[in-house]
C-alpha cells in the first residue's frame, strides 16, 4: 500500500512540474501582451498630446476642402454623454468642419440635442445638403456649423419608407393605367423617393465611428457609398489629437469613386 | 472577366469534392455571355453541397441590389401579393440578393483589403452591424496571418448587435 502510494506521488511530480511551467510560460505571454499593449497606448497618447500642442508640423495645416460632409456614429450607450458629444462638436468647428451629421442608432442623440441646441433651423443649408428635417446652426468657437442629428429610423426603415412611396406610386399609375407596366425603379428614383420621405442627404466624405465595436450600426445605406470609415475608440477617451490625425489621413487619400479606368 | 472564367472553371471540382456551394450574386446582365453560362453550371454543380457556402458579387452594388428589392416588391404589389403599406424593413431585406431565402446571412465580419476604408458599395445594408476589418495586404497577397489577425480583432469587440429599446 505505501508503495503504491509513493508510486502515486512519483507519477503526479513530473505532471505538477509541467503545469507550473505551462501556467508560467502563459502568464509570461500574457505579460508581454500587456505590456506592447501598454507600450502602443502611451505612444498613441503621447502623439495625441503631440498633435494637440502643435508640435507636429505636417498636422498644424489641415486641408479640408474635400471634407465636405462628416459623419459621426455614437453607439448608443456613450450617446447618453452629453458633455462628450457637445466638446466633440466644439473640436469639430474649432477644426473647421463646416457640416456634420452625427448618428447613433437609438436617436438618443435627436432626442438629447436637437431640441437644445442653441441655434436656428438653418434652411438654406438644409437645402444646400437635400437634408431634411433634422438640421441645426450651431457656434462654437465663433465658428458655423451645420449639425445634422439621425437615428435608425433614418437608415433601413427610411428605405423602406422610400420603397413604399416606390410602390404606392407604381400602383396607383397601374392601377390608372393600362396594368402592365413592369416596375423599372433606378437609383435615382430611389434617391428621389428617400428625400420625399425626410431621409435624403448627402453621402458623407469621411464616417468616425465611436464606440466598443467597429460597425456603422445602420447608418443610412444608400449613403454609405465610397465613404471613408475610421474607427476612434470609446468616445469617453476620445483625443483632440486623434480626430486631426484621422481628418489628415483622410485629407491624404486618393478615391477614384468607382469610376472604371477601362470598359467591361 | 477572364480570370472570373478561368477561376470558376478550375475550382469546380475542388467545390464538389469539398462540400462547398457556390453562389454568384450581381447584376449579371453586365456579364460576358460566357461567364454568365460559367457561373450557372457551377452554381447548379454545387446546388446541393452544404459544407460551406461560398458567395461570389461579381458586378454587385449595394445600391442596385436595394433598388432591385424594391422591384420585386413592385411586382408582388402588382400581382396583389401585397399592399403598398405593408412594405417594411423585413419585406424589403427579404428581397435583397443575400435574403434569408437566398440563405446567406448578413456577415459577422467584413474585411476590406488594400488598404481602402471603405465599403465600396458592398453589401451597404447588410452590413449595418458587421465588425469591419481594414487590413493594409492586398488581396492576392492576404493569407492565414492576415485571417487570424482580422479573427483576432473580432473576437476583442464587443458587440450589442444593435439592440434597440422601444422609443
Amino acid at each position: 500500500m505505501k508503495s503504491v502510494f509513493s508510486l502515486c506521488v512519483q507519477m503526479s511530480r513530473p505532471s505538477i512540474i509541467l503545469k507550473f511551467i505551462l501556467g508560467l510560460l502563459w502568464g509570461i505571454i500574457h505579460l508581454a501582451i500587456s505590456l506592447f499593449n501598454l507600450w502602443s497606448l502611451l505612444i498613441y497618447n503621447i502623439e495625441c498630446y503631440l498633435i494637440s500642442s502643435g508640435l507636429l508640423w505636417k498636422y498644424r495645416d489641415l486641408h479640408l476642402d474635400r471634407l465636405k460632409y462628416l459623419a459621426i456614429v455614437v453607439a448608443s450607450k456613450e450617446a447618453k454623454n452629453n458633455m462628450k458629444i457637445r466638446q466633440l462638436l466644439c473640436w469639430l468647428s474649432t477644426i473647421g468642419v463646416k457640416y456634420v451629421c452625427l448618428y447613433d442608432i437609438e436617436g438618443i442623440l435627436k432626442k438629447s440635442f436637437e431640441p437644445a441646441m442653441n441655434g436656428l433651423r438653418d434652411g438654406k443649408a438644409g437645402e444646400y445638403l437635400d437634408i431634411g428635417a433634422s438640421v441645426n446652426y450651431s457656434h462654437c468657437g465663433h465658428k458655423e456649423m451645420v449639425i445634422e442629428w439621425l437615428s435608425g429610423s433614418d437608415g433601413k426603415e427610411g428605405i423602406a419608407k422610400a420603397a413604399n412611396l416606390l410602390c404606392s406610386t407604381y400602383f396607383s399609375e397601374n392601377t390608372h393605367g393600362n396594368g402592365k407596366r413592369e416596375p423599372t425603379f433606378t437609383e435615382a428614383d430611389m434617391a428621389s423617393a428617400l428625400k420625399a420621405v425626410g431621409c435624403g442627404g448627402p453621402e458623407p466624405d469621411l464616417l468616425l465611428m465611436y464606440g466598443p465595436a467597429r460597425c456603422h450600426l445602420g447608418f443610412p445605406a444608400w449613403r454609405l457609398r465610397y465613404t471613408e470609415i475610421m474607427h476612434m475608440g470609446p468616445l469617453k477617451s476620445m483625443k483632440y489629437g486623434a480626430i486631426v490625425k484621422a481628418l489628415y489621413n483622410f485629407s491624404k487619400k486618393y478615391q477614384n469613386y468607382g469610376k472604371l479606368g477601362f470598359q467591361l | 472577366m477572364g480570370l472570373f472564367e478561368r477561376v470558376i472553371n478550375k475550382s469546380v471540382a475542388e467545390f464538389l469534392r469539398e462540400g462547398i456551394r457556390l453562389r454568384v450574386i450581381g447584376d449579371s446582365s453586365r456579364l460576358p455571355v460566357s461567364l454568365q453560362k460559367i457561373a450557372r453550371e457551377a452554381e447548379e454543380a454545387t446546388r446541393n453541397n452544404s459544407q460551406l457556402d461560398l458567395t461570389l458579387a461579381i458586378s454587385y452594388s449595394g445600391r442596385r441590389d436595394i433598388v432591385q428589392a424594391c422591384r420585386s416588391l413592385a411586382r408582388k404589389v402588382h400581382d396583389k401579393v401585397l399592399r403598398p403599406e405593408d412594405i417594411d424593413e423585413s419585406l424589403l431585406a427579404a428581397e435583397l440578393e443575400t435574403s434569408p431565402a437566398n440563405k446567406l446571412p448578413y456577415p459577422d465580419l467584413l474585411i476590406r483589403t488594400s488598404g481602402e476604408l471603405r465599403l465600396s458599395n458592398f453589401l451597404l445594408w447588410q452590413s449595418a452591424y458587421s465588425e469591419l476589418f481594414f487590413t493594409d495586404t492586398l488581396w492576392p497577397d492576404f493569407g492565414e496571418d492576415d485571417y487570424l489577425e482580422a479573427l483576432v480583432s473580432f473576437q476583442s469587440r464587443d458587440r450589442r448587435f444593435g439592440v434597440r429599446k422601444k422609443l
